[in-house]
């Protein structure tokens, strides 16, 4: 304890002030032995205490404390590290946020990383391509990415010399993005994408310019174009080339977003909107909560949770029916959602009974009970269009009569197969 | 839930979960699932068995806790569903015997004094069903066992590597028992 105490005084003395060092031990004594907090925070936290008792700004303290040691870009590995960068401002992107005053990137020869000023730190405006030294920048963390932030202890110093920036492969000019198919982005990419509007949603909020699906030869995916891209509009059943946009995952599933740095060019040709439908055979192993009489939100055909839509809050729903299934063939499962006319079909029920079923036991979890009864455990063919994780269903077939011809087949093979073992 | 995806109900028939006693469970996760390897390779967690439930039975002290036996062609399975397995346990509780029932659920192993693992079925649900449903079964388990069995001769796979190391399987026998599957099949006709 006695050298922590040395250690704060030697750094006070540094700054020109002498702390009795009898103080800083006591109050070291106190944290550590009677209040058991462990001797790093301890040291931190007497030191805090000395620095505002002898009104020293404490980035002055801490800069002078960190400035001997400068990171590299490619060092930069923990979360909630301080660290000291020379840099160069690779590039400048759009403000995403009121509170943000600059965002772009920094490289330096080891590598490129995000950074972030935040407007309440008020530091000096940074030019792309001129190179800096930053001081006390704090890494953080986002969507398992770092990236630097520069904040009120942050000090900036532009540099004569130029940082040369690494890893050579890089191109701040506009960039082109892979062309690829949609069946095979995966989330965190920039991608060029050829396809066709497949559908168009209702607009649900006013950020968003238009919403839908787009699909090619490989697949659908949903797309959002964000108001703030002031890209034009495109009409449904046209083919375009979306350039540059941004495939992201959102609770498991993927789509693409259109932003600033994204263009739209309408085609002549008229893609194909291949392989929609998939076809799955299985055993209904699951009918999953959220199943059999729902409620809708009447403006967005939203289900309703607790009677109220996510978007449009408490609304009078309108009712439905509908199954999300699981098949299951014993080495996959397949999620599936059957729509009201299929599920009526299929489980005898109309909507009208299952509303008078649910109204008799007060309670609508009998149709999903009904539905379980009648469904479950039943093998199924399901066709349809294919959307993230589930097949939308367009038709579904229960297996009527056992395949004889197969049965046989499997016989024979499972003696001629035998043969060998016995020989 | 990143890396979470739904474990497949395996078709395994009664004779060989019977004849498992492998476990295995990634020990560093405490939610890790819980697997059982059979003598074919099929890397159990979830089940999907349709059979015929021929006994029931509350073996509970406080609650009601229902012990069911369903056969198939080879065997039979044993099932519990108590007061966590509610609409299991009511359907136990309700039904009449003898009935086709599919059920759905995770496997579960408890190793006796002596040793031997026993196996059964916790349900996440069962239905009566037909008698179609059954046969279809049936043939499906066949296929799967006989493609597992096929794996097994070529050790073509690590469940099928591990299975053969473990149990020294003998996959004339369970061709033998496929083969006795699909013959019932056969004389229904």
């Amino acid at each position: 304890m006695k050298q922590i105490a040395e250690s704060i005084r030697d750094r006070f003395l540094k700054l020109g002030i002498d702390v009795p060092v009898e103080d800083i031990e006591n109050r070291l004594d106190e944290l550590i032995t009677k209040f058991k907090v462990p001797s790093n925070e301890a040291q931190r936290s007497v030191t805090n205490y000395f620095l505002k008792k002898y009104s020293i700004p404490k980035n002055e303290f801490y800069v002078r404390q960190a400035e001997p040691h400068l990171t590299k870009i490619i060092d930069i590995l923990e979360n909630g590290q301080w660290a000291n960068l020379k840099a160069k401002v690779v590039q400048l992107w759009e403000n995403t946020h009121e509170s943000i005053s600059q965002v772009g990137l920094l490289g330096d020869e080891t590598g490129i990383i995000k950074f972030t000023a935040w407007k309440n730190a008020e530091l000096p405006e940074l030019e792309q391509g001129e190179s800096y030294f930053f001081r006390s920048v704090v890494v953080g963390e986002y969507n398992g990415r770092f990236q630097v932030q520069l904040n009120k202890n942050t000090s900036i110093e532009k540099l004569d010399e130029t940082i040369v920036v690494g890893g050579g492969d890089f191109i701040p000019a506009p960039r082109e993005s892979e062309l690829r198919n949609v069946s095979d982005l995966a989330g965190g990419q920039w991608t060029t994408v050829k396809g066709k509007v497949v559908q168009l949603w209702e607009n649900s909020h006013e950020s968003i310019e238009q919403a839908g699906l787009i699909g090619d030869p490989t697949g659908v995916i949903k797309f959002t174009n964000w108001a703030s891209s002031e890209l034009p509009d495109m009409e449904e059943g046209k083919s375009y080339m979306l350039k540059n946009v941004v495939v992201n995952e959102w609770g498991g599933k993927i789509q693409i977003q259109l932003n600033r740095s994204s263009s739209i060019e309408e085609l002549d040709e008229d893609i194909k909107v291949g392989s929609l439908t998939s076809t799955y055979f299985g055993a209904m192993v699951d009918i999953q909560t959220g199943s059999g009489l729902i409620k809708r939100c009447p403006e967005c055909k939203r289900a309703l949770v607790k009677g109220a839509c996510p978007e449009h809050g408490k609304v009078k729903g309108e009712y439905d029916l509908r199954i999300k299934a699981v098949l299951d063939s014993g080495t996959s499962t397949q999620d599936a959602l059957i729509n009201r006319e299929l599920t009526e079909e299929l489980a005898g029920l109309s909507l009208d009974t299952a509303i008078a079923m649910a109204a008799d036991a007060l309670d609508p979890g009998v149709v999903l009970d009904k539905l379980k009864q009648e469904l479950l455990g039943r093998y199924y063919t399901v066709t349809g269009h294919k959307l993230d994780r589930y097949i939308l269903v367009d038709s579904i077939t229960p297996k009527t009569s056992l395949d004889r011809d197969m049965l046989d087949e499997m016989l024979t093979l499972n003696e001629t197969l035998t043969k060998p073992e016995v020989q | 839930m990143p890396g979470f995806f739904r474990e497949a109900a395996r078709r395994v028939f009664a004779q060989e979960l019977k004849d498992s006693n492998l476990t295995s469970r990634d020990e560093s996760d405490q939610y890790a699932p819980q697997y059982v390897l059979t003598p074919t390779g099929a890397k159990v967690n979830r089940i999907f068995i349709v059979g015929t439930l021929i006994e029931k039975e509350d073996i509970g002290t406080d609650s009601e806790y229902w012990r069911g036996r369903v056969s198939d062609p080879t065997g039979s399975f044993l099932v519990y569903a108590g007061q966590y397995q509610p609409e299991a346990a009511q359907f136990l509780a309700e039904c009449e015997l003898p009935a086709f029932v599919a059920i759905v659920g995770k496997t579960s192993t408890y190793t006796t004094d002596d040793g031997n693992v026993l196996t059964s079925i916790r349900p996440e649900s069962i239905q009566q069903v037909d008698e179609l449903t059954r046969n279809l079964w049936v043939l499906d388990t066949a296929k799967q066992t006989l493609e597992r069995i096929r794996a097994v001769e070529a050790e073509e796979d690590q469940n099928s590597k591990i299975a053969k190391e473990h149990y020294s399987t003998d996959t004339s026998y369970y061709r033998a028992i496929v083969k006795k599957a699909l013959e019932s099949l056969k004389e229904m006709e």
